[in-house]
Order: structure tokens, then C-alpha cells, then sequence
């Protein structure tokens, strides 16, 4: 949590501030007893009227400037703990942006969403309560106990036993706690992750006429689920009965030796009172505690995972290695690939995804990637744009190093259409043009037609300015897919990187995007398993675990490639049984 | 040098009609008021009846321990009047009685939290696997028109707040009255003119309560909607990290999330700051109320109208008389928000299930025989899907379902597994029309082999046997070989124990797909429907997929969603959907002599292959 420290020092003022009144409200509220105190031993004990009424009024003085310190108080709290929160959120951000993209292989976007939401949350509200009540309950056992003493040693000398073993036995079973609601959090996920899969598989379950058996594995692990939460729940809630009685218990030993001492003369009736009431206070002051420790706890855990993000691009060791080189940001590039003996492997893994891959593609070549899932085919696409950077071996585009090329400039000249297809919430024309705004409407529409989705389009009641739900409910995913071709083709790129994207369109639509590819003149590279595709290619690519397996056109690979022969007569074996 | 002192009055004013604009572009949010908030808690209370003993007990506790709570003051006050300020002996029993009090209290406060963690945590466990148990009778429809992440949520994120809040707000609620009404007793007991004067104090606390809550009311809600905005746009920038970065869209993305989280501060702070002000009140009319009673008590003290004592442990009640109030007030909002959690559980029990009409039959046997006639079918009123489609299956045949995305080849499908019923036309099996017959035992005669194979967490042979939970292991193993799993199952390590991760993660694409063409095989079903996968599946693999499909094939009636030429040529029939409407019917070779869409689909493809070569 320390770590995180730095980020508050823009507010030290009004941190300072917000303590500083925090301290007010808790002297008012600490030196009440003691100016009772002075009021009932003073005052009516003497049956002094004038010294009551002048402490009454200081009391109300007092009151009144708690009220203000406290309202004045929610301000800098709120100030301090909404811009950490906001700053925070900003820096986490920031990381997911610029940070090298490896940075999405340790953390799932999930993930990252939870911590810059909930996590930030969470430390946002926990240094709200530091600068309003938290350090106020420690503050008021500690103070209760040394106003206490103040007044009256011996009376108050119980508060020093009783106080620091019930804050020990609060730490216990706080730390109990915690691992028994880790426990339970653990019952939990399983609990939602049977849900979840029986969401996604519901009919599978119905063909299967599975109810009864998911029913038990679920009721299994509901069962479990709330026995655990019983267990560590009763766990938390002894802490207060007990924490009550023994400061209950103080309460008397102060009344029987109160008693005592007022008989030797060695307190007087004042000092019995304040300290009782004192001890009134610290045990509600405790309770308090015990609800911070808890809060606390949780909110290292949420400390730990921000710091984790912040942290993850200095350690993996890619990404800053360009700002080395002077980048090249002008002049216009061309199509040509050079892959000069690539290696690579995602960061923290053991695995090597591409070995020693070298190949040349000439500007405005098609080229089709295929393989069998898991040979590299999409790690070899997002080499390209710089996604992530090889281990070994180099990128030439256009004769450059693309590590000598600015990121920005390189990725202009590219259009990339991933695997999973990712719409943003707004209409189709936001879509379309996310990239390049500037884009006239002609350009537009003829990026739509090219990718064969403007005639659907046109179908809509809204046209272009159909709005799209979050991710795009509403269309279908050839739809989804063909748009963001669209996209890509705005950009009139130099290079064109398909990563298996036409899977959901059918053989004509496909046929007539292929097609329309063709003017674009630009050097493509495209992931594909269907044999019309790779036909389409001039040339084509097969990797096999991570190695180039042959590279050239059909007839060349229909001759020299035994695993090109394979595939292509899997995709054309029946027919050839007909000629026979 | 003043900048950092006045930095937190300078926040925008936050007037609501400002923001107008700014709504207007985010997306709506379930409403978190609860609708039936009554018919909800009675609900809610019935399920905490299912164990009436423990209930009395708990209320039983709640007493007892209020009563201890008032009574231990009390009596502090009377011991310190009488032997303190008095000097009178016998403090020894007084004391006494204070240790039973207080023994008392804490034991009827664990007493009461024991017993009430059970009766929620029940409760929630019910609630859990009723809903869990329910939704399994909900027709797909009701999936369909949902996302898995609203379900999910209502599962994970309602019930939780149900049993967050049965745990403490139920106690505390009780608590809080009795504690309250306990309180004000003893006061007017005590001094019934110290009474009047600490409840002038409520007025001003209503008013400032009042004040407080018409505006954090709306406040929490911006701040909830500006938080949904933002997590909306973390999540639509984060899933489509690649194409921000390779589109260079970086600091678009930084400057929209910039904006959204700026908005988010402002109606934060502003919720935070109003909402604070709070227990400040709350304290500073409790400080009053010390001063009031200390000064006036004092002086009323003075004149001998009432004891030090009575002072004392005024003071100490009219401190616990504002705690129950504001208790109240936030239990208020915390069982608000629960209540409308559950309403949207209860929301899914009581959708309609899918229930058979009475006197449906069941099949024993079937032969595969499949006609549909005239049938016609719409998701939503007048967006009609399937138009008079008819066509008929022989038993063993394999029909080839194929056409355009969208043209309703899957809704077939789902009327022939009995997901949606036809709104015209009928489905007959062997002659019994579908919806006469019950789903189970139609579903029974049925397997299915998805597109996206869908496995559970658990270990391969179990995924296996989802097809026949009563099958041996060899029998398990047997339909592994016939579907060509076998070999690739037994190189891994773990053999047929090999732990799956949720939805199968850790094998391949092309080994699910094995995996669950094994499971059809297991369940022998006379009518098999396929969705043949696209994508993403390796040669290798596809050749073992095609050639234990043809296996699974044989002999079973067979309805394959067909995007690959070889399984449509060699299908007995060919059913060319287009629009929802049966556009072509018959054999490749007749289709191509008709020389309609079906042969310019042929032609298409076959022209590609000879340009190829």
C-alpha cells in the first residue's frame, strides 16, 4: 500500500487540513467528559450556578465548532480522496495504453476493468474514512485512555490492561476472518462459475435432459458455499459481545474502586463520572476498530492489484527499448515484408510461438497465412503493427527496421482486422471512421461497399446512424466482421492484415469481398482455413508449430508440400472419389 | 499558496439540470428502486418463516439484549448516585447485578447474530438453488433475449446483497425500534423536562436529514450512472485493445476516458461531500444535546430538581437516542437496494417455464421420420423468420440445411429440438406432432453437436458421459474411439482424467469438437443436429472430425448446418433456405440441373478452384 503513497502528495495541504479538523472534532468530543467533569465538581457540587452555565456555554462553543470543523472536513476529504481516485484510474489507464501490449497477456481485460473500477474504488472510500472517522477511532481509545488517566491514574489504570488485550484479540480474530472469507470467496466463484456455465451450456443441458444432474453439482457446492460463509460470519461476530463485556467489566472494576477510592479520598464523585464515560466511549470506539481492520485488509488486497499493473511494464523488459534509436516518423513506406529469422515467445511464458521465421512478401502481394490452431498464425499478423516485439531476428518493412519506425507512423500504414471482432458502442459511421475522422463521405461508403456491407446498411432503418449496442448486439456476426473490414479499408493501408475474419460469411459474400480487395493494391496478409481464400492468394504460408512448413504459390506448394497436399485433399477428397 | 487550501470549494457547482446533456448520451440504467417493495418483503420474510423457531428465538435475544443495553446506564447511574455521590454502602450487589446485565447482554447479542447468520444464510441458499433449479425450466427464449452478464449478475451481485442485508439489517432494524422506544422511556422516566429538551433536537435533525437526502437521492444516481459509463468504456476500450493500438487511436481513447472519468469525479465528489455531511450533523446535534442537558441538567442540578447521577446517565441515553435514528435512516437505503435485488431474482422465478400440454405423449422408440409442413415462425411479432417452410426426412437420412447467414437455417433447428414452437404449420417425428409429445422424451431421441463445443469444468470422460450418465467406462472409451478422440486422449497426460477448466480451455478447438462428437455417440440418438464449425479448426484435426461425424452419422436421421461443400453434396437432401422461405429442394444433382441459387453457390466455388489451378 506504501507504493501507492506518492500519489497523495499533491494533496498534502488539504490532507493536512482534513486531519487537522479531524483533530478538532476529536477534542471536542474527547474533552466533554472532562469539562463535565469540571461542571459537576465545580459547579454543582459547590452549587455554583455561574461556573454551570459558563462551562455549559463553552460547551456549546465547543459543539459548535466540531460541527463546522466537520462539514469544513467533508470537503478536503472528498477533495483528496476523489482526486487520488481519479488520478489513480488516470495512471491505470494511461498504463493500459501505452504500456507494451504483453501487458494484456498478464492481465485479461476483466481483470484490468475490475481494478481500475472496483479496486480504485475501494482505496478512494478507504482514504475518505483515513481523513474523516478512521484514524478517529484509534484515536479516541487512545485518547479516551489517556484522558482518562489524566484524570484519575488509579481508576483509569484498568483501561491499560483491558484496552491492549482486547486489540490483540481483535487482531486475531480479524485475521481469522480473513482467511475463512477467503474461503468463502473461493465457494462463491465456484458457485457463480457452475451458474455461469450452466447460462452458457443451457442447451446443451436440455438436449441432454441434464436438470437433475447439474441440480446436485450445483446444490453440491451451494451447500458448501453456505456452510463456509456461517463459519467465518460466527467468527466475526463474537468479537463484539466479547470486546462489550470486558469493556463492561472495566466499567464496574471502575465503580468498585471508584467507590474505594472516593472513601480514602483519592477521586472524587467528577473523576468517577468522566471516567465511566470515557469507557463508554472507547468501547464504542472499539467496535469502530474492529470495522476498520476489516476495511483495511480488504483494502490492501486492492492496493496489491494496482500496484501490480502500474508495476508490469517495468519488469518485462520489452517496450522502451525504440526511445533508444532516433524513430523515423516521415516519409512514405511501402508494402514490402521482410521477416529476417523471427523467434518469438510471449512474455512469461516458457513456450516458443514462432522459430526462426524468414520470408519476403513483395508490395501488393496477397498472401494467405494457414495452419493448425495454435502453429502462430495470428502471433505472426501482430508482429507486424509492433502488438509485441520478436525476441530474435528482425521486422523490415519498406527496407526499415520497424523498431526504427515511430509506432504511430508504422501503424498508419497498416489496416488490421483481429480475430474477434470488436465494435464500439455509437452508430455505424462512428465505426467506420474510428481511425481516421477525417474520412469524406464517398470514402466512407466506399469502404462499406468494398467490404460488402453497404447494402445492408442501407436497409437499416437508420442507415449509417443506426446506433450499435455495447459490442454490437444488434448485428449478426458476418455483419460484425464485415464492418470492421470496413474499417480497416478507410484507412487505405499499405498493408492489410486479415486475421481469419471472413468466417462467418458465406462463399458469394466472401467471393465478392475477396474481390473487391483487389484494387486496394496493398500488400495483404490473411489467416484463413477456407481453401477458396487461399486460392485467392497469390501466394501462400504454412506454419507448423511455430516454423514456416513452405511458402509458395498453389502449384508450387501442390508439388514441394507434402502438408499442403494434405490439406488440400482433405478439402477436396470426396470430390475426387466422384471423378474416380 | 492559497490554491491548495480553496482547491476544494471550487469544485463546479452540480446543479442537476446540467448535467441533462450528459445523460442523455449514457445508456439507461436498471432502475435500482424496487417496484413492489411490500410484496417483496413479504416474500423475502416468508422464506425467514421456513424456520419459525429460530426466529422467535432471535427476536426473543433482540429483547433481552436491549433491555440488558438499557438497563447497564441505568443502573451505573443509580450506583453512582446512591454510593458514589451519596456515599451509601453496598455497592457489592449493585455491581453484582451490573456483571449478570452485562453477561446477559453479550450473550443474547452473539446469541441472536448466531442465530440470525443462520436463518439468512439459509434463506440465501434457498433462494440460490431455487433460482438455479428454475432457471432450468425457463424456455431458451428466455436466454436468448438476455445477456449472460445481466443473469449473472442478478445470481451473483443480487443474492448477495439479499444475504449481505438479512445478516445485519433484520437485527439492526429491531434493535433500532425497541432501542428507540426503550430509550425515549427511560428518558421521560428519568427527567421528563431534559426529554423535551433533547427532542427539540429532532426537528432540526428531520429538517437536516431532509436536506441531505433530497439531494445525495439523486446524487447516488448520477454517480451510478457515471460509473457505468465509465466501466462501459474501460471495457469497450480494454476488449479492443489491439485495434486502438494498431489504429494509433490511443489518445482518442485516453481523452474519451478522461472525460468520462472527470464526469464521474464531479458527481463523486459532490455525492461524497453532501453525504459526509451526515454523521457530521448527526454528531453535532449530539454535542448540542450533551451541552444542553450538561448546562441546563447542571443548573437544574443546582436548584436540586434532579441528581448528578440522573445527569450522567441522561446524557449517556440521549447519546444512544440519535444512534438508533440514524441507523434507521441507513438501514433504510441498504434494505431499499436489497429489496429491489431480490425483486429482480424473484423477477426470474416467476417467468413462465416451459410445461408440456396435459396428456402429452412419450416416445419410445423413433425411427427418424421428419416432415415439417407449411411451418412459419417469427422471434418478434411481424419480423417473420420462416415462411410455409416444408420439407420431409426419411429415417437415416441426412439433410444439409444451407443458404445465406440469417436465412433461418438455425431457427429450424430450434423448432425441431422444440426450443421455440411454430406459430403455423406442424413438426411431425415418425408421425406424432412435436408438440404433442413431452420435451424430455422428445429431447431424448436427440443429441446435438454445436458449433461451439461446449464443455464443462470437469475431466474429459466425464464431459463424455454428459451423453449417458449411466455408461461404463468402456463404453465411454468405445465412443471416444468411434469419434476419433480416443488416440488424442490418451497422449495427454492425464488420460481421460485430464482436468478441464471452464468451457474446456487447455485443449484445442478441434478436440472439443471430438470431445462432444464422442458425447452424441454416447447418447445413441435416432435425430442428430450439427452445426458444422467454420473456423478455427486445423486439417489434421478436421479430417479425424469429418470422418467420425460420418461415423455418428450413419444410420440417424441428420440435420448438419452445412458451410462445407463435401458434407452438402453428399446429403440426401439439400435444403436451400433463403429469406426464410425454402428456396431450393433435392439432391446436389438435382439442384444443379435446377440451376438455381444453390448451382450459382456451386459454380462459385468451383470456378475459385479452377482459376487456383
Amino acid at each position: 500500500m506504501t507504493k501507492l503513497l506518492p500519489m497523495l502528495k499533491p494533496y498534502r495541504v488539504s490532507i493536512a487540513v482534513a486531519l487537522f479538523l479531524m483533530f478538532v472534532e476529536l477534542m471536542v468530543e474527547l474533552f466533554q467528559p472532562f469539562l463535565m467533569a469540571k461542571m459537576i465538581d465545580d459547579g454543582i457540587v459547590q452549587k455554583d450556578l455561574s461556573v454551570v452555565l459558563s462551562w455549559g456555554a463553552v460547551l456549546i462553543a465547543f459543539s459548535l465548532i466540531a460541527f463546522a470543523a466537520g462539514i469544513i472536513n467533508s470537503f478536503y476529504a472528498a477533495h483528496v480522496s476523489q482526486s487520488f481516485g481519479f488520478d489513480l484510474r488516470e495512471r491505470l489507464f494511461e498504463r493500459t495504453q501505452s504500456a507494451p501490449f504483453s501487458l494484456f497477456n498478464r492481465f485479461p481485460a476483466s481483470s484490468l476493468i475490475t481494478r481500475i473500477t472496483n479496486d480504485v474504488q475501494q482505496l478512494q472510500n478507504v482514504s475518505f474514512m483515513i481523513l474523516r472517522i478512521m484514524l478517529r477511532a484509534p484515536l479516541l481509545v487512545v485518547g479516551g485512555v489517556v484522558m482518562a488517566f489524566v484524570v484519575n491514574v488509579k481508576l483509569a489504570f484498568v483501561f491499560a490492561i483491558a484496552v491492549p488485550l482486547l486489540l490483540l484479540f481483535l487482531l486475531r480474530v480479524m485475521g481469522l476472518a480473513a482467511t475463512r472469507f477467503r474461503l468463502v470467496q473461493e465457494k462463491l466463484d465456484r458457485v457463480n462459475g457452475v451458474m455461469q456455465e450452466n447460462l452458457v451450456g443451457m442447451r446443451l443441458i436440455k438436449v441432454f435432459l441434464r436438470r437433475q444432474h447439474e441440480m446436485n453439482r450445483f446444490f453440491q457446492t451451494n451447500d458448501e458455499l453456505k456452510e463456509r460463509t456461517v463459519s467465518a460470519l460466527r467468527t466475526t461476530e463474537t468479537a463484539m459481545p466479547v470486546i462489550m463485556f470486558v469493556m463492561n467489566m472495566c466499567v464496574i472494576v471502575v465503580l468498585w474502586f471508584g467507590n474505594l477510592q472516593l472513601q480514602l479520598q483519592g477521586a472524587t464523585v467528577g473523576d468517577v463520572v468522566a471516567v465511566v464515560n470515557y469507557s463508554f466511549r472507547i468501547t464504542m470506539s472499539l467496535s469502530l476498530v474492529s470495522m476498520i481492520i476489516m476495511i483495511l485488509s480488504r483494502a490492501r488486497a486492492s492496493a496489491n492489484r494496482i500496484v501490480e499493473v502500474l508495476d508490469a511494464c517495468t519488469d518485462s523488459g520489452q517496450g522502451e527499448k525504440t526511445s533508444v534509436r532516433i524513430a523515423r516518423r516521415t516519409g512514405s513506406l511501402d508494402g514490402d515484408i521482410k521477416f529476417d529469422a523471427v523467434s518469438f515467445r510471449y512474455p512469461d511464458t516458457r513456450m516458443t510461438v514462432l522459430k526462426d521465421i524468414s520470408f519476403n512478401i513483395k508490395d501488393g502481394e496477397t498472401v494467405a497465412v494457414i495452419g493448425a490452431t495454435g502453429s502462430g498464425k495470428s502471433t505472426l499478423l501482430q508482429l507486424i503493427p509492433r502488438l509485441y516485439d520478436p525476441d530474435q531476428g528482425a521486422i523490415y518493412i519498406s527496407g526499415y527496421n520497424i523498431r526504427d519506425l515511430e509506432e504511430r507512423f508504422l501503424r498508419d500504414h497498416i489496416g488490421y482486422v483481429p480475430q474477434e471482432v470488436h465494435l464500439f458502442s455509437g452508430t455505424i459511421r462512428d465505426n467506420i471512421v474510428w481511425g481516421k475522422e477525417e474520412a469524406t463521405e464517398e470514402q466512407i461508403m466506399e469502404a462499406a461497399r468494398d467490404a460488402q456491407i453497404d447494402a445492408l446498411i442501407r436497409k437499416l432503418p437508420n442507415g449509417y446512424e443506426t446506433v450499435l449496442g455495447q459490442k454490437g448486439v444488434n448485428l449478426s456476426g458476418g455483419q460484425k466482421q464485415r464492418l470492421s473490414i470496413a474499417r480497416a479499408l478507410l484507412r487505405r493501408p499499405k498493408i492489410l492484415l486479415l486475421d481469419d475474419c471472413t468466417s462467418a460469411l458465406d462463399a458469394t459474400t466472401e467471393a465478392r469481398l475477396l474481390q473487391a480487395l483487389k484494387k486496394y493494391q496493398c500488400t495483404t496478409l490473411m489467416i484463413t482455413q477456407k481453401m477458396s481464400a487461399m486460392m485467392n492468394a497469390d501466394r501462400i504460408l504454412i506454419l507448423d508449430h511455430g516454423r514456416l512448413a513452405a511458402f509458395g504459390t498453389h502449384a508450387e506448394l501442390l508439388e514441394s508440400s507434402e502438408l499442403y497436399q494434405k490439406i488440400w485433399h482433405s478439402q477436396m477428397e470426396s470430390e475426387e472419389r466422384r471423378h474416380a | 499558496m492559497l490554491e491548495p487550501l480553496t482547491r476544494p470549494f471550487r469544485y463546479p457547482k452540480y446543479t442537476l439540470s446540467d448535467q441533462g446533456e450528459l445523460r442523455a448520451e449514457g445508456k439507461r440504467r436498471k432502475g435500482q428502486r424496487a417496484k413492489n417493495v411490500r410484496g417483496t418483503l413479504v416474500r423475502i420474510f416468508r422464506y425467514l418463516l421456513e424456520s419459525p423457531g429460530k426466529l422467535v428465538a432471535v427476536l426473543m435475544m433482540v429483547v433481552v439484549s436491549s433491555a440488558m443495553m438499557m438497563a447497564g446506564p441505568f443502573i451505573v447511574g443509580k450506583a453512582i448516585d446512591i454510593h458514589i455521590v451519596d456515599g451509601k454502602d453496598g455497592i457489592g450487589l449493585t455491581l453484582a447485578v451490573l456483571i449478570a446485565v452485562y453477561l446477559i447482554h453479550s450473550l443474547s447479542v452473539w446469541f441472536q447474530n448466531v442465530w440470525m447468520i443462520d436463518i439468512s444464510q439459509q434463506t440465501v441458499r434457498k433462494m440460490r438453488a431455487q433460482l438455479f433449479s428454475r432457471l432450468h425450466l425457463l424456455p431458451i427464449s428466455f436466454f436468448d433475449k438476455r445477456r449472460h452478464g445481466e443473469l449473472m449478475s442478478r445470481v451473483a451481485n443480487d443474492i448477495e446483497n439479499v444475504s449481505s442485508t438479512l445478516n445485519s439489517s433484520f437485527i439492526q432494524i429491531v434493535t433500532s425500534v425497541l432501542a428507540l422506544l426503550g430509550i425515549l422511556t427511560i428518558m421521560i422516566v428519568l427527567s421528563p423536562l431534559l426529554t423535551l429538551l433533547v427532542l427539540l433536537v429532532v426537528p432540526a435533525m428531520v429538517a437536516g436529514m431532509k436536506w441531505i437526502t433530497r439531494r445525495t437521492g439523486k446524487l447516488f444516481k448520477d454517480q451510478q450512472r457515471d460509473l457505468g459509463e465509465l466501466n462501459g468504456y474501460i471495457e469497450e476500450a480494454l476488449s479492443g485493445g489491439k485495434i486502438v493500438r494498431v489504429f494509433s487511436m490511443e489518445q482518442k481513447v485516453k481523452s474519451e476516458f478522461h472525460t468520462r472519468n472527470a464526469r464521474f469525479k464531479l458527481s463523486a465528489f459532490w455525492a461524497q461531500v453532501i453525504s459526509g455531511f451526515i454523521p457530521k450533523l448527526m454528531n453535532g446535534l449530539n454535542n448540542l444535546n450533551f451541552a444542553i442537558i450538561a448546562g441546563i441538567g447542571g443548573w437544574l442540578a443546582v436548584k436540586d430538581v434532579i441528581s448528578v447521577g440522573t445527569i450522567v446517565i441522561f446524557a449517556e441515553y440521549a447519546r444512544q437516542f440519535t444512534r438508533p435514528l440514524n441507523d434507521l435512516a441507513n438501514q433504510f437505503n441498504t434494505v431499499l437496494s436489497a429489496v429491489a435485488g431480490a425483486e429482480r431474482v424473484f423477477e426470474v422465478m416467476d417467468e413462465k417455464t416451459e410445461t408440456d400440454p396435459p396428456g402429452a405423449i412419450d416416445l419410445k422408440q423413433v425411427r427418424g421420420e421428419v416432415v415439417f409442413s407449411r411451418v412459419s415462425f417469427s422471434y418478434e411479432k411481424d419480423e417473420e423468420v420462416l415462411n410455409e417452410v416444408s420439407f420431409k426426412a426419411m429415417p437415416g437420412q441426412t439433410v444439409a440445411l444451407v443458404g445465406p447467414t440469417g436465412a433461418g437455417k438455425s431457427t429450424i433447428i430450434n423448432l425441431l429440438s422444440r426450443f421455440y414452437d411454430p406459430d403455423d404449420g406442424i413438426i411431425t417425428i415418425d408421425g406424432h406432432d412435436i408438440t404433442k409429445i413431452r420435451r424430455d422424451s422428445l429431447r431424448s431421441h436427440m443429441a446435438f453437436v454445436l458449433q461451439e463445443p461446449f464443455l464443462f469444468r470437469g475431466t474429459i470422460r466425464e464431459n463424455i458421459r454428459y451423453g449417458r450418465l449411466e455408461a461404463t467406462d468402456e463404453e465411454v472409451e468405445e465412443a471416444a474411439k468411434a469419434a476419433n478422440a480416443h488416440s488424442f486422449i490418451q497422449n495427454l497426460p492425464d488420460g481421460y482424467d485430464t482436468w478441464l477448466e471452464h468451457e474446456g480451455s487447455g485443449i484445442s478447438q478441434g478436440q472439443k469438437q471430438l470431445i462432444s462428437i464422442a458425447r452424441a455417440m454416447l447418447a445413441r440418438p435416432s435425430i442428430l443436429i450439427l452445426d458444422e464449425a467454420t473456423s478455427n479448426i486445423d486439417t489434421v484435426t478436421e479430417i479425424h472430425i469429418q470422418e467420425a461425424l460420418r461415423r455418428l452419422m450413419k444410420g440417424r436421421t441428420s440435420f448438419v448446418i452445412a458451410h462445407r461443400l463435401n458434407t452438402i453434396r453428399e446429403a440426401d437432401l439439400i435444403v436451400v433456405v433463403r429469406d426464410g422461405r425454402v428456396a431450393e429442394l433435392g439432391t446436389h444433382a438435382q439442384l444443379l440441373q435446377q440451376n438455381g441459387f444453390y448451382a450459382d453457390l456451386y459454380d462459385h466455388y468451383v470456378r475459385g478452384r479452377a482459376v487456383a489451378q
